[in-house]
């Protein structure tokens, strides 16, 4: 994990990528474009069908609960959707990853709003959240904002802070999700005081890329924490989602913190600390707001040098969601038994897809190109 | 530097003359007189009429916000006459408008303030945006804890004065609770003003609204003028 280091932050040697002006790798896309990884299908000639029929499947449902609960938001209280939903990925099987989240001052009705998300959200017919107990129920603005890192940050509220940041919509009155959302970022940035005074010459923040990481390899040691306590129970789907939505997140969430070395080229001599601090929140506001898959297809898309990883990481991810979107395919996955798996053909489909997944991310991230990209993982991405 | 003023309804609810007494002893000579209620508008024209107010080098008036349609071309040509005449600023809560032609005749003296969290309308940048679209000599008053209230990283707060920093004729000043009540401005507040302090426009009256006896008044101008020092300091700092 990156750590702060002054010394090597002000390396007098900085790397080619920090040059004025750096190479674009900020996601840009706005809500009125296309979306980014269908800008990127239509540039490679590529044929991405089921990306296109979970967007459609999510638009639909998102309209589906808005209608039916989005009613039940306040100034106060936003209903944020995560998981599926907000990847733009939803099947006939995708359940629904949602919170009413709450900003405010403490009111006994929350719960009742939240049994009536629950009711609504379930009568329109999508399966409930995971048994975690992650999602399905109240969350609280201030654990988000002030327990990062320390005792109280449990795995929930860490799933749950990252999240909000990277995977994450809300529907009906979104006042309480944007305010709680900018408070996290606040949180991450003015506390990173390096990143803050400008003495990081890339201007990424450590805190928040730290905090990205550890969500990232919290995910896969709790893949084997659940492997080991539901006695093998659903292994093969869980590895079939590590491999490929999951490790997509943290993909994205090192652009998104990449892409902070942009505003910190824009604010160079020019602003103050409050500047640099809210063009950031406002800057990565913008690109979160997008799901994961965009935030990485925007970048390939806008460097010609990752066109050919961009096509194995399309070709795979839909792959990986037509089946998804195959119940039978699906249900075998849910019931695979672990000794089976190095016989099996579905698995054996499973495992292809995540290796050219890897080899496209390997491509972008640890092979040296003109983005600079490859700097910036050595940099903050490993140690 | 900034003016500080006060405003009468912060001072002396629904009483302009009191409340312009009470601004005197706090030795200032900027303030805004308040009619929040339509019920107080036409009082404040016959006072205002009758007064002497030269001694004051800045006044605005804060428009009723409490009025029918019916009411609204009375309003609209009572403010005219009242401050539009004397190039007197009107602030008005957009959220109280029923027909946006009807303001458009305040012309430049006309300026609309962000709103709180409760309201629908003018509370980020953008849903200001709007509204000024519909009125394009408006002006805008800036109001701070309003804009903390919406969002409290102050995020907020920057877009509105970046976005606006030409239009901005008048500022208001306070605190603002989860019950979007006005109190005097703590020092967690004062913190969160400070990050945006750099983006504050230099000369533009500041005025309190936070609700206060005279002592409490005495000490709210003592911390615009500390917040307002950090800002002349910020400012210099950045250009």
């Amino acid at each position: 994990m990156a750590v702060d280091d002054d010394t090597r932050d002000r390396s007098p040697v900085p790397l080619a990528v920090v040059a004025t002006p750096p190479p674009t790798i900020s996601p840009m896309a706005s809500a009125s474009q296309q979306r980014p990884i269908f800008r990127l299908e239509a540039r490679l000639g590529a044929n991405w069908p089921n990306l296109r029929t979970c967007e459609e499947n999510t638009k639909a449902t998102l309209g589906q609960i808005e209608a039916k609960v989005g009613k039940l938001t306040t100034p106060d209280t936003s209903l944020v959707l995560y998981g599926s939903l907000a990847r733009r990925e939803f099947t006939a099987d995708s359940d629904a990853d949602w919170t009413l989240l709450v900003d405010g001052q403490a009111d006994p009705e929350h719960l009742n709003s939240t049994l009536e998300a629950a009711n609504g959200i379930k009568g329109i017919g999508i399966k409930v959240p995971g048994r975690e107990g992650t999602f399905g129920q109240l969350t609280f603005s201030h654990d988000l904002i002030h327990y990062i890192g320390g005792q109280d940050d449990s795995n929930t509220n860490t799933t749950r802070r990252i999240l909000l940041l990277l995977e994450s919509t809300s529907v009906g009155q979104s006042a309480a999700y944007d305010r709680v959302t900018r408070n996290v970022l606040h949180r991450y940035l003015s506390e990173d005081h390096g990143w803050l005074q400008g003495r990081n010459p890339y201007g990424v923040p450590r805190f928040l890329q730290n905090d990205i990481a550890r969500y990232w390899r919290t995910m896969a040691v709790d893949f084997a924490y659940k492997q080991r306590l539901r006695g093998g129970e659903g292994w093969a789907l869980r590895s079939t989602k590590l491999r490929l939505s999951r490790k997509l997140i943290y993909a994205s969430g090192l652009m998104y913190c990449f892409s902070c070395r942009e505003v910190a080229a824009i604010a160079e001599g020019k602003e103050g600390t409050a500047s640099r601090l809210q063009l950031a929140i406002d800057h990565l506001l913008r690109v979160g707001m997008q799901p994961p898959i965009d935030i990485v297809a925007d970048v390939l898309d806008r460097n010609d040098e990752f066109h050919e990883a961009a096509r194995a990481f399309g070709d795979a991810y839909d792959q990986f969601l037509g089946l998804m979107a195959d119940s039978a395919i699906r249900e075998h996955l849910e019931n695979l038994p672990q000794e089976d798996a190095s016989t099996d053909p579905t698995y054996e489909l499973v495992r292809h897809l995540g290796h050219r997944f890897q080899g496209a991310l390997d491509r972008v991230f640890l092979q040296p190109s003109k983005s600079g990209i490859f700097e910036l993982t050595m940099r903050y991405g490993v140690f | 530097m900034n003016p500080i003023g006060y405003s009468t309804g912060a001072l002396a609810h629904g009483d302009v003359a009191r409340g312009l007494s009470v601004v005197r002893r706090l030795g200032i000579r900027v303030a805004e007189l308040s009619a929040l209620r339509l019920r107080e508008l036409d009082p404040m024209v016959a006072f205002v009429d009758g007064a002497d107010l030269s001694d004051f080098n800045y006044l605005s008036v804060h428009a009723p916000t409490d009025f029918a349609p019916t009411d609204e071309e009375h309003v609209v040509a009572t403010l005219e006459r009242l401050a539009c005449a004397r190039k007197w600023p009107v602030i008005m809560h957009p959220d109280a408008v029923w027909d946006f032609a009807l303001w458009r005749r305040l012309g430049s003296c006309l300026c609309f303030e962000n709103m709180d969290k409760r309201k629908g309308k003018a509370r980020t940048a953008d849903e200001l945006a709007d509204i000024l679209s519909l009125t394009p000599e408006a002006q805008v008053c800036f109001d701070i804890a309003h804009a903390r209230q919406v969002d409290s990283s102050m995020t907020e707060a920057y877009r509105l004065l970046r976005r606006f920093t030409t239009r901005i004729r008048q500022i208001h000043f306070s605190e603002v609770s989860s019950g979007s009540r006005h109190s005097p401005v703590s020092i967690a507040g004062l913190r969160a003003y400070e990050q945006i302090a750099s983006e504050v426009p230099d000369g533009v009256p500041v005025i309190i609204e936070s609700p206060a006896s005279v002592d409490e008044a005495a000490i709210e101008v003592d911390a615009v003028e500390r917040f307002l020092n950090y800002a002349s300091v910020a400012r210099t700092q950045v250009s």
